[in-house]
């Protein structure tokens, strides 16, 4: 069992609250990202989870057992560092074998474990050699092997990806994956990195000034994200935002006069409207590019265009501001063109001053 | 292309050789070279002539004129320091002496370091601060304290007495210790401290290995020092079997007057290991004369 809990927790460096009062549980066996900008708090909440950070106030609990004033190492958690942090001057062997040795294990079982870990991640090859004669790829694999070799409740990783090259980070990505699959432990994973938390984890928690913003399974946060901090934080290109006009309001439907004059009617999620002005977010491949007229809405001339192969992206100038459009890979259109915007209401999101979703 | 047009009629009447030799020639460099090379011969003139006059008989030494190449080679001054006088015993009590103020420094000095480096106690700024003016202190303005001291503990005149008072000498050891050990990233520590290491273990298994390097290079430099002590052997041991070779040599002489060549055979006894050590760790060396000179800039 590797559930983790943190009860009201808060965490001050003297004047300055980075983390207030933040309750979270993270299942056994889970994978779970912690997702924000950076100074958001992400990595000092996994460091307080470790040990490595005083806890302020609140509580924190591994396995049922209250850990928040316990050493780091008698917490069964094991870490991986963004900078790997592998002792320089050690090599690879004793590097995955330094817990091991530390707690005064007997060279059989070192061996034994060593030997394990490093066919699991195929590291087998490299023991005798020095972080230094490593890639930053093989550096990872050894960080892991250190923390998994330790056999601990939780796994923490504080972005251990994000000193790869882009390649690189996708493989490891689903090194990361395939592993989580083999051992099944609670793995907390932080990143400012959307796309690996959404590939990765299947529970995702975004922080935002210290505070839980949402969470949820990536899939959730992508399609009905509970503030405008989420909705913009989440999905690559950013949602776009527009004002918008309310002009009256049936049920959840709420109709709305567009920015150029033109309607739309949009549902909202039942939240309470008592605003005039609100603020419609939708997502590059919720909008697609028609025929100028009444039939799109907004009336645009193409500014840029992205060609990525499998996705076109285009800026479009509107009246309510630059707006961008994914379309097909093969879409043809050129810079300057006139172009007529069209919304898919169905899944546009409003949110209210509060940037808080209506 | 102007340069070109001028240096063609001069590159013509040369052979493509002496034009490539020339175009090829540093004239910067060579004049740095010779200069180089005449501080060097400067430096190295007053050792060779040392040795030079160790290897002369007395009677050449004192003659007039200048000699740079002895007419009659001899070892006499050497045989009389090493069998006439008490160096054998001289040497023993240098390397006792020198190597356990190292030992004792370069141990005291790493566990200082990484105290005020990587501990959080009580006073531990002010033990910094403490550490830091030390060095506003000059060592002979504490001589007297120190014979006092040794002569209270009875340690006139023991390996000890001269072994103590040198252990506070180098507060430079610690300080470079410390910023070693302030330069060492934190998340080693914090990954060790997850895998369970305690203090020691910090220290012993992550911290001095990371900073071998600098270990031995202080260690060396505190050895050459250490040999080199003087004025406190000096005043500290007042019987001749407890002499260190540098206050021994003072007393190679003769009731004839001043032999040059037995006083500078004995100089160059004295001063061998300091050289053979240098040879051997040589890199090391420089590396901590820059570090001290880095710390004291």
């Amino acid at each position: 069992m590797g559930n983790v809990q943190l009860s009201h927790v808060s965490k001050r460096y003297g004047n300055v609250q980075v983390i207030t009062d933040l309750s979270l549980e993270v299942e056994d066996g889970s994978f779970t990202a912690l997702l924000g900008p950076s100074g958001c708090g992400k990595s000092t909440l996994l460091r307080m989870i470790a040990g490595l950070e005083e806890i302020t106030a609140g509580q924190c609990f591994i396995d049922g057992a209250e850990v928040t004033d316990t050493a780091p190492a008698k917490r069964g958690v094991a870490m991986v560092f963004q900078s790997y942090a592998l002792y320089p001057h050690l090599t690879v062997r004793q590097n995955i074998a330094f817990s091991l040795s530390i707690a005064g294990a007997k060279k059989e079982l070192q061996n034994a474990r060593v030997a394990e870990v490093s066919r699991m991640l195929q590291l087998d090859q490299l023991l005798d050699r020095r972080p230094a004669q490593l890639s930053g790829g093989q550096r990872q694999r050894v960080a892991i092997g250190r923390a998994l070799v330790r056999d601990p409740q939780v796994f923490l990783f504080d972005e251990p990806l994000s000193n790869l090259d882009a390649m690189l980070r996708v493989q490891m990505r689903l090194e990361l994956a395939k592993l989580h699959q083999d051992v099944r432990t609670t793995m907390i994973y932080v990143t400012h990195d959307q796309v690996e938390a959404m590939t990765l984890a299947d529970k995702i928690v975004v922080l935002d000034k210290g505070r839980i913003s949402q969470q949820g399974t990536p899939l959730e946060l992508y399609n009905r994200p509970a503030n405008k901090f989420v909705a913009a934080f989440i999905g690559s290109p950013a949602m776009n935002f527009l004002k918008a006009h309310v002009a009256g309001k049936q049920g959840n439907d709420v109709s709305l006069t567009l920015p150029g004059d033109r309607t739309a009617t949009i549902a909202s999620r039942g939240g309470n409207l008592s605003e005039s002005e609100i603020e419609i977010g939708v997502r590059p491949e919720h909008l697609r590019l028609g025929q100028p007229g009444n039939g799109a809405a907004f009336d645009g001339e193409v500014r840029i265009v992205e060609q990525l192969g499998n996705s076109t992206l285009v800026y479009v100038d509107t009246p309510a501001g630059q707006l961008i459009v994914e379309g097909e890979g093969n879409l043809q259109v050129e810079p300057d063109e006139k172009v007529g915007v069209v919304l898919d209401a169905q899944h546009a999101h409003l949110f209210g001053s509060d940037a808080q979703v209506i | 292309m102007t340069a070109a047009t001028d240096t063609a009629p001069i590159a013509a009447t040369m052979s493509p050789r002496q034009y490539r030799t020339i175009k090829a020639l540093d004239i910067g460099g060579l004049i740095a070279t010779i200069v180089t090379v005449l501080g060097g011969i400067c430096w190295a003139f007053p050792l060779y002539w040392g040795v030079i006059t160790t290897l002369k008989p007395e009677e050449d030494v004192v003659k007039p004129g200048f000699q740079p190449w002895p007419e009659h080679f001899t070892l006499d001054a050497y045989t009389h320091v090493i069998f006439g006088t008490r160096i054998g015993q001289w040497y023993v009590n240098s390397l006792v002496t020198a190597i356990s103020v190292t030992i004792i420094v370069v141990i005291i000095s790493a566990l200082a370091g990484y105290s005020i480096s990587q501990l959080k106690f009580p006073g531990r700024r002010l033990l910094w601060w403490m550490i830091l003016a030390s060095f506003m202190i000059p060592v002979p303005a504490l001589i007297v304290n120190h014979f006092v001291l040794m002569s209270q503990f009875h340690l006139i005149n023991t390996w000890l007495g001269v072994i103590l008072p040198q252990l506070v000498y180098g507060p430079v050891t610690v300080i470079i210790y410390k910023q070693f050990f302030d330069s060492v990233p934190k998340e080693f520590r914090e990954a060790a401290k997850i895998d369970g290491a305690n203090e020691f273990q910090l220290f012993f298994r992550l911290y001095l290995p990371m900073n071998w390097g600098i270990t031995t290079a202080l260690a060396i430099i505190t050895f050459i020092g250490a040999w080199n002590q003087f004025l406190w052997p000096f005043l500290v041991a007042t019987e001749e079997p407890m002499f260190n070779v540098t206050v021994g040599i003072t007393q190679v002489t003769d009731a004839f007057g001043v032999k040059y060549a037995r006083d500078l055979g004995s100089a160059m006894l004295a001063g061998l290991p300091v050289a053979i050590v240098y040879l051997i760790f040589q890199r090391r060396v420089t590396q901590a004369i820059m570090l001290t000179a880095g710390i004291k800039g």
